[in-house]
């Protein structure tokens, strides 16, 4: 390469590098991943249990799981899985006689960056079965897919035909509609209909994703929420858009996909894109600007993936536990003497996340 | 085991029976291990990874059984789970041991056999049926455990 081409090269890469989501988004190399999290049950009182989300299990095109191993005191340790959804979580449980219950579960995983081709339809894209497509636009306990959901999404989605179309508007609307609550606490339970009543559509990521969910299944398109953690800062320059450090135990994010005829899943978050307008600096951003609008434009169709997938459960049933349903399991649950222990209270409870990449 | 009774471990004891998944895997020398050739001899087939400290911690047990009932029909396939030759053999080459390693490096025989928690292992009778399984490290040569393999041998 001539000095010309050295520097004329050199100058360009580094506006791509000042750009927002530098780079090319769809990395075909894998990162690997150990997590590991610890539960302390503090002041024991008879029995005590916890139940702690493993990383989505098998293989696809962007996560593998690698396998997970636990150490500690508990009796008894089983993975178990929801009926339902396949949610997979490890079950623990200590008999009365142990005073200082804990375990550690350490999960290793793979993954690479994830992006869809929006404009080229593939004709050998998977297709959903009918009972498939019924079970991702079926409401849930939070999540009714009638009344008010239904109303907004049909004015939402007017003179959209097929399902991207209505997906694509959606996002927009939810983009455009919705903020980040910073005083939500967790990531939000995602009780769409009351936000949509209330006429306040702030939240996390819990609620304003699950808003799109709602919203998509109720015009038909099938749609779920993929709930996780993030576990490595963003590679694209936003620093809302990753784990600040290793310790991950407050970094829980979900996200979302839909499903579209030909194309198959297809991965989005706008709860992110209110994410970066809010926290990334120096802070409440306007929506034209460019890191807003590279988010906005990124986010509908990809996932940077330095996120774990837990599972994309809903309304889960705790085994063992006479306490009441989940919304969704993306944090470690506890139990002593029979009451629940408050999954997000980390100090309290107490659980430690943290994350490091494996380098090969 | 420091600081796990075995009293305790033996509540992970899972009852749940079933047909042996097949096994075809290479050792860390490249030769093809299968299930099927060990037909006859009770099998134990243990799940690890160099990355799991319980993993780590049984291991040294799995040697000491597979010495006390040396001579008699019985083997130990201890299967890295997804880390492949150069770091399997380098852990294995401190590791004191005379049982056979394999390399399940995408993990899909770990998959298949629903090892998701490691260390897991499944005991197979002469019939190439599980007999059964524990997740979680243990010591396996405890005299208990000694007399249970024994009692499964032609």
């Amino acid at each position: 390469m001539d000095r010309r081409a050295f520097l004329a090269s050199a100058a360009a890469s580094a506006a791509v590098a000042s750009l927002p989501w530098r780079g090319a988004l769809a990395q075909s190399g894998w990162r690997s991943f150990e997590v590991t999290t610890r539960v302390d049950i503090q002041r024991p009182s008879g029995v005590s249990r916890a139940w702690i989300p493993l990383p989505l299990a098998g293989s696809n095109e962007w996560h593998r799981d690698q396998g997970d191993a636990w150490s500690g005191n508990a009796a008894r340790a089983e993975v178990m899985r929801d009926p339902k959804y396949g949610a997979e979580m490890l079950y623990v449980e200590w008999p009365a006689s142990q005073g200082a219950p804990y375990i550690e579960v350490t999960s290793r995983f793979a993954t690479r960056d994830r992006e869809v081709d929006l404009s080229r339809p593939g004709a050998g894209a998977a297709r959903l079965s009918d009972a498939e497509a019924r079970f991702f636009t079926a409401p849930t306990e939070l999540i009714p897919t009638d009344g008010i959901v239904r109303e907004t999404a049909e004015s939402a989605v007017k003179g959209s035909r097929t399902d991207l179309q209505k997906a694509r508007a959606l996002y927009e609307w939810v983009v455009d509609n919705s903020f980040r609550d910073p005083e939500v606490r967790g990531c939000g339970w995602g009780d769409i209909k009351a936000m949509l009543e209330a006429k306040n559509l702030g939240g996390k990521c819990g609620d304003l994703n699950a808003l799109f969910v709602g919203l998509a299944r109720s015009v038909g398109v099938p749609a779920r929420d993929v709930y996780g953690i993030r576990v490595a800062p963003s590679a694209h320059g936003y620093r809302s858009l990753g784990a600040g450090s290793p310790v991950i135990s407050k970094a829980q994010h979900c996200r979302a996909e839909f499903f579209a005829a030909g194309i198959g899943w297809v991965p989005v978050d706008p709860a992110d894109v209110r994410k970066v307008v809010l926290e990334e600096p120096p802070g409440n951003l306007a929506m034209d600007d460019p890191k807003v609008a590279a988010a906005r434009r990124r986010l509908f169709g990809s996932w940077e993936m330095n996120w774990l997938a837990y599972n994309t459960g809903h309304d889960l049933a705790l085994p063992h536990s006479r306490g009441p349903k989940l919304p969704y399991l993306m944090y470690p649950n506890g139990e002593t003497g029979g009451e629940r222990l408050d999954q997000l209270e980390p100090d309290a409870f107490k659980y430690a996340i943290t994350a490091r990449e494996l380098k090969a | 085991m420091p600081g796990r009774p075995l009293m305790v471990l033996l509540l992970l004891w899972s009852c749940n029976i079933m047909g042996a998944q097949a096994l075809e895997l290479a050792d860390l020398e490249g030769k093809t291990h299968r299930l099927a050739d060990y037909r006859g001899k009770v099998v134990l087939v243990n799940f690890w990874a160099t990355w799991c400290a319980p993993c780590r911690e049984e291991m040294p047990s799995l040697e000491r059984l597979r010495q006390a009932l040396a001579g008699r029909p019985f083997v130990v396939l201890a299967v890295n789970v997804g880390e492949g030759g150069r770091v399997a053999g380098d852990f294995m080459k401190a590791m004191p041991h005379g049982f056979t390693v394999l390399l399940d490096r995408d993990g899909g025989a770990t998959r298949a056999w629903g090892a998701r928690i490691l260390p897991a292992s499944y005991v197979l009778g002469p019939d190439g049926e599980v007999s059964f399984r524990h997740v979680g490290a243990l010591d396996w040569s405890s005299a208990e455990m000694q007399r249970r393999l024994i009692a499964l041998m032609p």
